[in-house]
């Protein structure tokens, strides 16, 4: 079986097909310390894509509470179970097993979730990893008490597992960004796609009979511009742009400056072995060992960085994370200038300007006019 | 080449081609020529006149996701024909009748394999290049589509609620008018449509090796089958020539061959996950 060697692992892995790189890489980030569950990227997700019948169940785009909550219910314990525990890291290397060293007879090492377990798509929401005392209060990071959202849409994989599961070659990758199709004519409902995808994004139409999943809003981004989720998310955590492999990284491109150059964002479960190009940057109130877990071992490294870049030590960083939510186009490039960050266009071309540091006023704690204490509110 | 290896390991493992066939299977199966129409009904008298074959089922091993526990071990098949159209009875036991695909829920099925040009030297799995195979596949879900209605949402789910479709208006009938958006937005497009909404369980398919079957165009061959006792029965009928289409070398009087596999929808089976018939059983072709 030919390999692949995956960047993320920095090992490789076993691939049914040569792996061939697209011409650019489909790649989000999102910040985790910004997301409120607020769902509006869900909704706009399930409205534009998936409002049809057989799909009432599907959410392409979900948000869900960690640690107990998941869509479908338990996806990331099953994963667990399934590399077992064997998954280790050695020196930012992974050496344990992924979903790609199949057992004899499969192409994947996967499993099927039943449809009890899509019916909960908000379990365990808002629950914390364990009970809390009356009068706890939190003053430390991290926290010994926590929770935190996590947005999911298709990680659009390097080494889709989908992709390699489907005995009828109906799923592809697109050449032009890397974005992972299901051919509706091709696919005929085995489900081995559903069974494969250890994230769980790839989901049965029980009307159309087909398999369906996430299209990385491709006629979005065929017209320079962000995906659904992105441009309606109202806590501006997401980012949407093209990623570079890391002896290609450019500095200017923010989602290479955030995964590759900062190393801030990480990509979720990548011992799954898929290279999933979806990344996130951890909850800094969450403790280390979850989120290793869940992130690989750059999470410690990860975190410095965010709360260096919260004490003013890390200006590119901070600008950077101005651009999300700034701008509908998709950002090739960025810049500092003054106190400014600039998004720019494929071309070159000024999209947006935004300042580090919006207009703000300080006004004493008490109106010695009337002498009365003001309240914090605006 | 590694196929072919994996291939040939398996059959040397089958004791060769036909290894583990009786000795009624290596004879093949006799088709008999009425000069009647033929009969679509499993249960018509018609079948008295044909002989039955037995024929021992494996599971799929050939390339993955492999069967390794096959829930059907064997199968009966009969053949008729007459001028224009052939038909098949294969039987089998089951335990569960499976006429759903949904949401990890699968269909039984069976299909039966035929070679285009009449040589058993054509792979009988899925064929290959430039030798291509003609797949004829009854399912009970497709089946269950004509006879009991389409198997939409309220079917499906009869306690179900949903706010609302933007695209549709109640009472969401099935869409007719695909230049609507909600027509599209419905089931996937008009050709995905097509594919659900045959007016036959039977879909003929061609292929020229693993993950090559492809839909064709002219959908002619017809089925019916009927579960009782624990036992499907299923007719499978088509034209020996069908027009604008491309068709096997067959027809009275020539001898040609054939293979079959089934699907145990409640066993999880789909796809390669199967059981199979390994290797081609001749198919006498009685002359008028």
């Amino acid at each position: 079986m030919p390999k692949a060697y995956n960047w993320q692992l920095k090992s490789d892995v076993p691939y049914p097909y040569e792996v061939n790189r697209p011409e650019r890489q489909f790649a989000m980030v999102m910040d985790l310390n910004k997301c409120i569950a607020c769902q509006t990227c869900t909704v706009s997700c399930k409205t534009t894509w998936t409002p049809g019948r057989g799909q009432e169940y599907m959410l392409w785009n979900n948000v869900e509470t960690k640690p107990f909550g998941g869509y479908p219910m338990g996806w990331d314990l099953h994963l667990m179970e399934l590399l077992g525990e064997e998954q280790r890291w050695r020196g930012g290397r992974y050496e344990g097993p992924t979903v790609l060293d199949a057992p004899r007879g499969e192409r994947v090492r996967g499993w099927s979730p039943g449809e009890r377990d899509w019916e909960s798509p908000n379990i365990g929401e808002d629950e914390v990893n364990e009970a809390v005392d009356v009068g706890t209060v939190l003053k430390t990071l991290p926290a010994p008490v926590w929770m935190f959202y996590l947005p999911r849409i298709c990680n659009h994989c390097s080494q889709p597992a989908c992709l390699a599961a489907c005995p009828r070659q109906a799923i592809y990758k697109r050449p032009e960004d890397g974005i992972v199709l299901i051919d509706p004519e091709r696919c005929e409902g085995y489900q081995e796609c559903v069974r494969a995808c250890p994230y769980k994004k790839s989901m049965f139409n029980f009307v159309a009979r087909l398999s369906q999943k996430c299209i990385g809003c491709f006629p979005n981004g065929e017209r320079g511009e962000q995906p659904q989720c992105v441009k309606t998310c109202i806590g501006k955590i997401r980012l949407q742009g093209y990623l570079n492999r890391p002896e290609r990284s450019r500095s200017d491109n923010p989602i290479d400056f955030l995964v590759h150059e900062k190393k801030v964002a990480l990509p979720l479960f990548p011992q799954t072995g898929l290279e999933p190009n979806i990344y996130y940057i951890p909850p800094i109130n969450v403790e280390i060992p979850f989120l290793e877990q869940m992130f690989g071992p750059g999470v410690e490294a990860a975190v410095q960085s965010y709360e260096a870049m919260r004490e003013g030590k890390e200006p590119e960083l901070l600008g950077l994370l101005h651009l999300f939510g700034g701008t509908s186009g998709i950002p090739h490039s960025f810049a500092l200038e003054g106190d400014e960050v600039l998004g720019l266009d494929q071309e070159g071309k000024e999209m947006i300007r935004v300042p580090l540091l919006e207009p703000f006023q300080m006004r004493p704690h008490k109106d010695e006019q009337f002498g009365v204490v003001r309240q914090d509110i605006p | 080449m590694k196929k072919s290896v994996i291939l040939l390991a398996t059959l040397l493992a089958l004791g060769g081609p036909g290894g583990m066939a009786s000795a009624e299977v290596k004879k093949g199966l006799t088709s008999v020529h009425l000069e009647t129409g033929l009969p679509l009904h499993p249960g018509d008298e018609a079948w008295e006149q044909a002989p039955i074959l037995d024929t021992d089922l494996l599971g799929q091993l050939v390339t993955p996701p492999t069967n390794t526990n096959p829930s059907v071990t064997s199968a009966q098949v009969q053949s008729l024909h007459n001028e224009d159209e052939i038909a098949f009875l294969v039987s089998w036991e089951d335990a569960t009748e499976d006429r759903y695909h949904g949401i990890d829920q699968f269909s039984d099925a069976v299909a039966l394999e035929v070679p285009y040009q009449r040589s058993d030297l054509v792979p009988f799995t899925m064929g290959g290049p430039g030798q291509r195979v003609l797949i004829l596949h009854w399912a009970a879900f497709r089946q269950e589509n004509i006879e009991g209605g389409y198997y939409d949402t309220p079917k499906a789910y009869p306690n179900y609620s949903y706010d609302w479709y933007p695209h549709a208006k109640p009472p969401y009938a099935y869409p007719q008018d695909w230049k609507s958006p909600y027509a599209l937005s419905y089931i996937g497009g008009e050709k995905v449509l097509r594919k659900n909404s045959l007016k036959t369980p039977v879909r003929e398919v061609v292929a020229e090796g693993f993950g090559t079957s492809t839909w064709k165009d002219i959908q002619g061959a017809e089925g019916k089958g009927i579960y009782r006792d624990g036992r499907w029965q299923v007719v499978i009928k088509r034209r020996f020539l069908e027009q604008s289409t491309s068709n096997p070398d067959w027809g009275p009087g020539k001898d040609s061959f054939f293979t079959l596999a089934i699907w145990d929808g409640g066993a999880g089976e789909r796809g390669s996950r199967k059981s199979l018939k390994y290797g081609w059983i001749p198919l006498h072709m009685e002359e008028p």
